[in-house]
């Protein structure tokens, strides 16, 4: 039951203009760095630090000076790739294993997924120091296996995969295998399917997490060749930091792949976000 | 009909490569982490190998530097309710039938996305006290207002909002200011407020039923009552879930920060647990006391989540 | 279908994966043998590579900056992926480096090619390489430090240059007349300049010393170390020619000059500066310095400290016989000379640093005093290390009880106090931890702590 009348109307109004201006003021305090980044980037050095704003000429080969002073292209390639890797496998086989606990039945099955939730909890230092130590052992320390092997397996991807699944009806894997069809083949033909949405979304977040993963390279890489992207930038803004202008170039191109793909991908990943997608 | 030994083998197939992945990068390295925080390890063969059994554990709780850093990690948690009522604010604001929501949800939510390397470089530049333009344009508002403001030094300063003291644990006068851990704060609440929070509380605004928000209004609650009575309640399982893993996240956080922006510093104030953990691992290899460090951060972990888990029970059963 | 496209997925990232393989950078580079050097990034690394390239068409050295660190060169170096060749600054860094396996005992291949080390370099270097008898490396650099003075400082104040040798009693004189105050008593130009981690030397200088001659014990409660230190804190709180931090600290936000011993002298806010040889590296962009070198005032011994770095072989690299060829350049006449002529303090072989092109360098005529710089160089001793405690343990209990004295907050005889006690406490933790050092400890001592 609305309150009626004009003045009702009128206090409606008001509040979705007020709304509107907070929303406006705050979008606009959260776009001013990007802005800020942006614009810096197009200018020549003596007028970032300059008050004004807007940059009197337009110097678009700042970002080709950026490949010029580092391998950013060798950076971006290595991130790009590493992530494709990365997302692959742990899409693989932590579809492969929620299907394990999902659909088969087997002895251990339900301690074994305990243990798994269970390691869910551990901070991430805990383990990257073995893993390290293993990797020194190995003599996989440098290499783009070191950097793969150990981030494509995920007791979380294996998580989430797994609640999608149960959300698929049981007949529909009784129905094939009834006509014969192998674990395999139901793994493929029915499960998979009906799995994309999550696979789609675990696809993202482990894309989105590998990119710009920044502990694990910059432990574990020491040769220029094999930098990541955020290690790159690291390195880029400690021994060129004074050329902001070059820096603030490297960062817009950094983050270009991030904005598409969100912008693509969104409703995915809002969707993904409420179901829990994201650790913490 | 399928055979349960078949149903085995199928599952052992499917599970192999995950699981050996999961037994080789995850479970094992939790046990020979634990193991090894009972040694004297430092990876280089430079000291005879030792069991220094709880050693490790002793020596940490003598060490200053670890209460120092425990200090400064609970410091930068300090910005996590701002953020949160922040998200809350906004996922409300933005939970009405307005048009174009969709354009400020999806920019409010670039920072988080973007979050990075990248973007912690950007407020590097940002902070610089001589040519960034958040000092230039307090200067610019100094001027305008003909006040003489001194602009802080962000990341170059040990000051902060309590005053915590440089090398000891306790509160000075001198240190009394805005300073790099602030700086960090202010950068954290940008990136996180319209982040993941902002979207679990915008699903759990419209999880509320409508009819519990039109008896208010029937009753002639205003906005506020509303909000105390029927909202923040219906929010409480979110609000539990958000708090519980914003704890879990600033406990092991602060590292990328460090690293990137302040390299631990000024004189170790921006130095969280785990950049310390970080140094003491992968810069001077002390791969045993390393890892107990690592271990009491996890139970440090372990026991706020506990306690988080004991106070949002009970406010979650009415 | 979703079978197809992940297979396909794998297939173009295995392509990708060949194509990463094939942009590696090529471990044959033209047929060189790439090499690769950790050490800090001085501008002298560069012209001293590019000679050594040059001189050997089949090798191509390049400088790796980025992962210098102890640490970091030996875990990378048992991981595999370690350089061929890398510095070590003092005994303590030899004695890790050694112990863990990754430095290259050469001692019979320099023998082989006619380099011995102990007669041709300087003595002070030889803890830096030479361990248990056997070598491990070749020094790349030697310094021993000494007095720089304005001469315009002294002319303005009428006060005859220095000539040594000249006690610390003598030096006060002087320091005190080219200490120049103004009107509100704050000091303008400082009678000398110092860093603080010369400290070591008037302990030496005093007759005492930091650790017992078997390094068994730390000393430095002696009262000959305690006057030492005494001394260098009386510099700066007692006669004032010295600046305390606090003044320090002034000096480099007024003026705009940075911050930094060596910027502080060249902007002449000292007339007199304890440093060395390789200041002019910094000093030679100034202009119109004049300035003149006298040996470093002594105390009741004659002795300074010398110092310098070497350059060590990753004994698992697999290029490790070509790296020899650098160790060899650095013994020889072209390496030697480009360092004295670059200023990177001094030639690490001492023949090469008594010749006319050493001693007057015709680029650079306005620098007349590399006779002296050469003098000092006999004095100098090497720093004093124990085997039986970790150095970084140890030099952190020291420095923090020196900052303290620095600071005027403790006095001497307690903080040196303090820290002998706490230094000697961190022998016997490492004694109680490692049965082979106290076996050695006990047939030193016949006991099994200090």
């Amino acid at each position: 039951m609305k309150r009626g009348g004009f003045a009702a109307w009128w206090f409606r109004r008001g509040r979705f203009a007020a709304s509107y201006a907070v929303l406006t003021v705050l979008a606009v305090t959260t776009l001013i760095p990007f802005l800020w980044m942006v614009l810096a980037s197009f200018k020549p050095l003596a007028e970032v630090e300059a008050l004004n704003p807007l940059p009197s000429a337009w110097h678009p080969e700042n970002y080709l000076r950026v490949f010029q002073q580092i391998p950013f292209a060798r950076y971006y390639f290595n991130s790009l790739f590493i992530a494709a890797w990365v997302t692959a496998l742990q899409c693989l086989t932590s579809a492969m294993a929620a299907y394990a606990f999902a659909r088969l039945r087997w002895r251990f099955r339900d301690h074994v997924f305990r243990l798994y939730l269970a390691t869910l909890m551990i901070p991430g230092v805990v383990t990257m120091i073995p893993n390290y130590t293993l990797m020194v052992k190995l003599h996989l320390l440098d290499s783009y296996l070191g950097l793969i092997v150990p981030a494509a397996f995920s007791a979380f991807g294996t998580f989430l995969l797994r609640q999608f699944m149960l959300t698929i009806p049981p007949s529909l894997d009784e129905a094939a295998a009834m006509d014969g069809a192998t674990p395999w083949q139901i793994f493929w033909d029915v499960i998979m399917p009906l799995s994309r949405a999550g696979l789609v979304t675990l696809a993202i977040f482990t894309f989105l997490g590998n990119y710009g993963s920044f502990f694990w390279p910059l432990v574990l890489i020491k040769s220029e060749h094999l930098r990541t992207l955020p290690i790159g930038m690291l390195y880029f803004d400690t021994i060129y930091g004074r050329q902001t202008n070059l820096i603030m170039a490297a960062s817009v191109m950094n983050i270009i792949p991030l904005v598409i793909l969100f912008v693509v991908a969104q409703k995915f990943i809002v969707r993904g976000i409420q179901l829990g997608a994201v650790k913490g | 009909m399928r055979g349960r030994r078949e149903e085995t083998w199928a599952a052992l197939a499917f599970l192999a490569p995950n699981f050996l992945g999961f037994v080789v990068f995850t479970a094992g390295p939790v046990l020979f982490s634990l193991a090894v925080s009972f040694t004297n390890w430092n990876l280089q063969r430079t000291i005879p190998f030792q069991w220094v059994r709880l050693g490790n554990f002793a020596d940490l709780l003598h060490d200053p530097n670890f209460w120092l850093y425990l200090v400064n990690t609970g410091y930068l948690m300090l910005g996590i309710p701002l953020s949160i009522a922040g998200s809350l604010f906004l996922a409300i604001l933005l939970s009405q039938r307005l048009r174009g929501i969709v354009a400020y949800r999806t920019l409010f939510y670039l920072p988080t996305f973007t979050s990075g390397v990248a973007i912690m470089i950007l407020w590097k530049a940002l902070y610089n006290p001589e040519f960034g333009p958040i000092n230039a344009a307090l200067g610019w508002l100094a001027d305008t207002l003909r006040v003489a403001i001194t602009a802080p030094t962000w990341l170059l300063s040990t000051h902060n909002l309590l005053g915590l003291d440089v090398e000891q644990v306790r509160l000075t006068a001198s240190q009394w200011g805005v300073g790099a851990r602030d700086a960090l704060i202010i950068m954290g609440i940008w990136i996180g407020i319209g982040g993941s929070n902002m979207l679990l509380y915008l699903a759990g605004i419209s999880n509320i039923p409508t009819e519990l928000v039109e008896a208010a209004q029937l009753d002639g609650a205003g906005n506020w009552s509303i909000f105390r009575h029927v909202t923040w309640p219906q929010l409480a399982p979110t609000t539990f879930f958000i708090v519980v893993m914003s704890f879990i996240g600033g406990l092991q956080g602060g590292f990328e920060q460090a690293r990137v922006m302040t390299m631990g510093g000024p004189a170790g104030t921006t130095t969280t647990l785990a950049y310390y953990i970080y140094t003491k691992a992968f810069e001077e290899f002390q791969i045993g006391y390393a890892s107990a460090l690592s271990w009491i951060l996890f139970s440090v972990i372990f026991v706020v989540t506990l306690i988080n888990w004991r106070v949002g029970h009970r406010e979650l059963s009415y | 279908m979703l079978r197809a496209f992940f297979a396909g997925t794998f297939l173009v990232l295995l392509l990708l994966s060949a194509v990463a393989w094939r942009l590696q950078p090529r471990a044959d580079m033209a047929g060189k043998t790439p090499l690769v050097w950790v050490s800090d990034d001085n501008p002298t690394r560069r012209e001293q590579i590019a000679l050594f390239n040059r001189l050997h068409p089949d090798l191509a050295l390049r400088l790796d900056p980025g992962n210098t660190g102890m640490e970091k060169v030996i875990v990378q170096s048992l991981a595999g992926v370690g350089p061929d060749l890398f510095d070590c600054y003092d005994a303590y860094q030899l004695a890790a480096y050694v112990r863990s396996g990754v430095a290259w005992d050469i001692t019979d291949r320099l023998q082989e090619m006619g380099i011995a080390v102990e007669r041709e370099v300087w003595p002070f270097l030889l803890p830096i390489i030479v361990k248990d008898g056997r070598t491990y490396g070749f020094p790349t650099n030697a310094a021993v430090n000494a007095i720089w003075f304005h001469k315009d400082l002294f002319d303005r104040a009428g006060v005859p240059y220095p000539r040594g040798p000249w006690t610390w009693q003598q030096f006060l004189q002087t320091a005190k007349r080219l200490t120049v105050r103004d009107q509100r008593g704050r000091v303008r130009q400082f009678g000398l300049l110092a860093d603080w981690w010369n400290w070591p030397q008037f302990v030496i200088q005093w007759g005492g010393s930091v650790y017992s001659p078997d390094g068994t014990r730390c000393t430095l409660d002696s009262p000959q170390a305690i006057a030492g230190v005494q001394f260098l804190h009386d510099l700066i709180y007692k006669y004032r020619v010295m600046p305390s931090p606090v003044e320090e600290a002034a000096m480099a936000t007024a003026g705009g000059w940075g911050s930094g011993t060596i910027t502080f002298f060249a902007g002449k806010k000292g007339a007199m500066a304890l440093g060395a040889r390789w200041w002019l590296c910094n000093m030679r962009s100034y202009q119109g310095l004049r300035m003149g070198v006298v040996e470093c005032p002594h105390g009741p011994v004659r002795v300074f400290r010398g110092y310098g770095r070497a350059t060590l072989i990753n004994r698992n690299s697999p290029r490790r016989e070509q790296a020899l060829e650098f160790l060899k350049y650095e013994a020889s006449r072209e390496y030697n000379d480009l360092v004295n002529h670059q200023a990177d303090a001094l030639a690490p072989v001492i023949r090469y640093c008594q010749g006319p092109t050493y001693l007057h360098d015709p680029e650079f005529p306005r620098e007349d005093y590399n006779a002296q710089w050469r003098e000092v160089m006999d004095y100098g001793q090497p720093e004093q290390i124990s085997p039986f405690v970790n150095g970084q343990a140890a030099s952190r209990i020291l420095n923090k009880q020196l900052d303290l004295i620095k600071n005027d907050a403790k006095p001497v005889p307690a903080a040196l106090r303090d820290a002998t006690r706490q230094v000697n406490e961190e022998i016997a933790r490492t004694l109680e931890r490692d049965p082979a050092l106290r076996a050695r400890y006990r047939a030193l001592t016949g006991r099994e702590r200090p």
